[in-house]
């Protein structure tokens, strides 16, 4: 008989016939309900462990999970596997203290000073989105305060969110908090707008004397924020989002 | 060490792949691989994540985007992006020469990050795509596969040519208030970059990594 669902496509494995056959003497340790009788532990889905199977995290190659210790690359592109990513959380944590850190001097030292024959002028982050709005370019002014305001401190709170649950092994809103990864890995590197735009006006308005801009402190901090925040989700492994029923699992 | 391939899926059936197998890279869930019609999307029903996505876009017309992206790169990145003018002096600028500006003035770093962001991983990305599409086309082994494979996939992460576009246009507005300024050929390029990557980036790497062991 073929194991596999030819509707859903889902098939039981060897694997989960092996443990049909001899469940687990020892009861689950969490002690939720019925213990589990074979199939796959996840109820719902079976999961890479349940079939011995693991993903490379560049090349998306299948393989079947290596046993025994050593360091074991994956036989297509060559990068290292690993069922979860290193030290996701521990790292997660140092890129956002990293980029929370470095929030304050990104807002509040200035990001560039532009010079005229009227004199000098320094601008920083939230001044800029000010400028934008009151010379009437409103839609622009909102576009910037979402990039380089709304994005990182919404980037920052989520993934400490994501990354404190995943600690935790929590199982609260789990579709929810994939989603919200997702939305972070997507809208990440939009905060990088307003590098570009300093270094442009750098490179446009230089009139000798009559104008002129010149980059600040404040940019360099800024520009490391965005990359930390970025780092921070790279790292972030949202597989923890799906703990396994098993606590070493 | 490398880890072992595995064996035909268990039921038997035809594998639409090599595998047979298919992970959610989000959640771990397992599918069975299966072909896709071009433009089908499969989402992952536990988590949500796309699993994967059908490649309508043949390899020529991969390679025939990737060139164009080649061509409007070079064009965005060496001719300028505006002009001001003001009092009668002209001010050209490329992203170049902005970010040249940017380190002259003491700012290396984000010199260099926005020399990477908005030039080199672009760049790179394109580049990279070629090399292994080209023998692909010629129906010839990819040489350095893996590396070249490995490097675009990092690369994609950090090229921010949409965002770079997007600043030019806050640029041009914060600096419209004090000249006049006329839109360079470069702005041109960049829009139509931005299309024509997007196009390139939803081809995917998955189907190139298929093919190119074919012709190992």
């Amino acid at each position: 008989m073929p194991p596999g669902c030819r509707a859903c496509g889902r098939w039981r494995s060897s694997a989960d016939e092996r443990r049909t056959a001899a469940p687990k003497a020892r009861a689950s340790p969490r002690g939720e309900g019925a213990p589990r009788q074979g199939g796959p532990v996840n109820e719902r889905y079976p999961v890479a462990a349940d079939l011995g199977l693991i993903g490379c995290g560049v090349c998306a190659l299948v393989v079947a999970a290596p046993r025994g210790p050593g360091a074991w690359r994956c036989p297509r592109c060559g990068h290292g596997l690993h069922a979860r990513k290193p030290a996701s959380v521990q790292r997660t944590f140092a890129w956002l203290a990293t980029a929370v850190l470095l929030y304050l001097p990104a807002n509040l030292l200035p990001v560039m000073t532009t010079a005229s024959v009227l004199g000098r002028e320094s601008h920083t982050i939230v001044g800029g989105i000010i400028e934008l709005w009151t010379t009437g370019s409103r839609e622009l002014a909102i576009i910037v305060f979402v990039a380089s305001i709304a994005v990182p401190l919404l980037k920052i709170a989520s993934l400490a969110l994501l990354a404190y649950s995943a600690q935790r092994r929590s199982r609260w809103r789990q579709r929810e908090r994939a989603a919200l990864y997702r939305l972070v890995e997507t809208v990440g590197h939009w905060s990088m707008l307003d590098v570009f735009v300093v270094v442009l006006l750098v490179g446009m308005v230089h009139f000798g004397v009559v104008a002129s801009v010149q980059p600040e402190a404040g940019l360099l901090a800024f520009g490391a924020v965005v990359v930390g925040t970025m780092l921070a989700s790279a790292s972030f492994d949202p597989r923890l989002i799906w703990p396994r029923d098993d606590p070493h699992g | 060490m490398s880890a072992a391939l595995l064996p035909p899926p268990p039921d038997g059936g035809a594998p639409a792949g090599e595998q047979g197998y298919l992970l959610c890279e989000e959640c771990d869930a397992v599918y069975r691989e299966r072909a896709l019609g071009s433009d089908a999307l499969l989402r992952c029903r536990r988590c949500g994540a796309t699993l994967a996505r059908g490649h309508g876009l043949p390899l020529d017309g991969q390679l025939a985007l990737t060139l164009g992206a080649l061509v409007v790169f070079l064009i965005g990145s060496l001719s300028p992006i505006v002009t001001l003018e003001l009092q009668g002096i002209h001010s050209e600028a490329t992203l170049l020469e902005a970010t040249r500006e940017t380190w002259q003035s003491g700012a290396h770093l984000v010199a260099l990050l926005s020399l990477a962001t908005a030039f080199v991983f672009p760049l790179l990305v394109i580049a990279l795509r070629l090399w292994v599409l080209l023998p692909l086309v010629l129906r010839r082994p990819v040489p350095l596969l893996a590396p070249v494979m490995r490097l675009e996939h990092w690369m994609l992460r950090w090229s921010m040519v949409e965002v770079f576009m997007l600043g030019v246009l806050i640029a041009v507005v914060r600096s419209a208030g004090v000249t006049h300024v006329v839109l360079g050929a470069g702005i041109f390029a960049y829009m139509a970059l931005t299309v024509l990557l997007t196009a390139v980036y939803a081809a995917g790497l998955q189907g190139l990594w298929a093919l190119a062991e074919q012709r190992r």
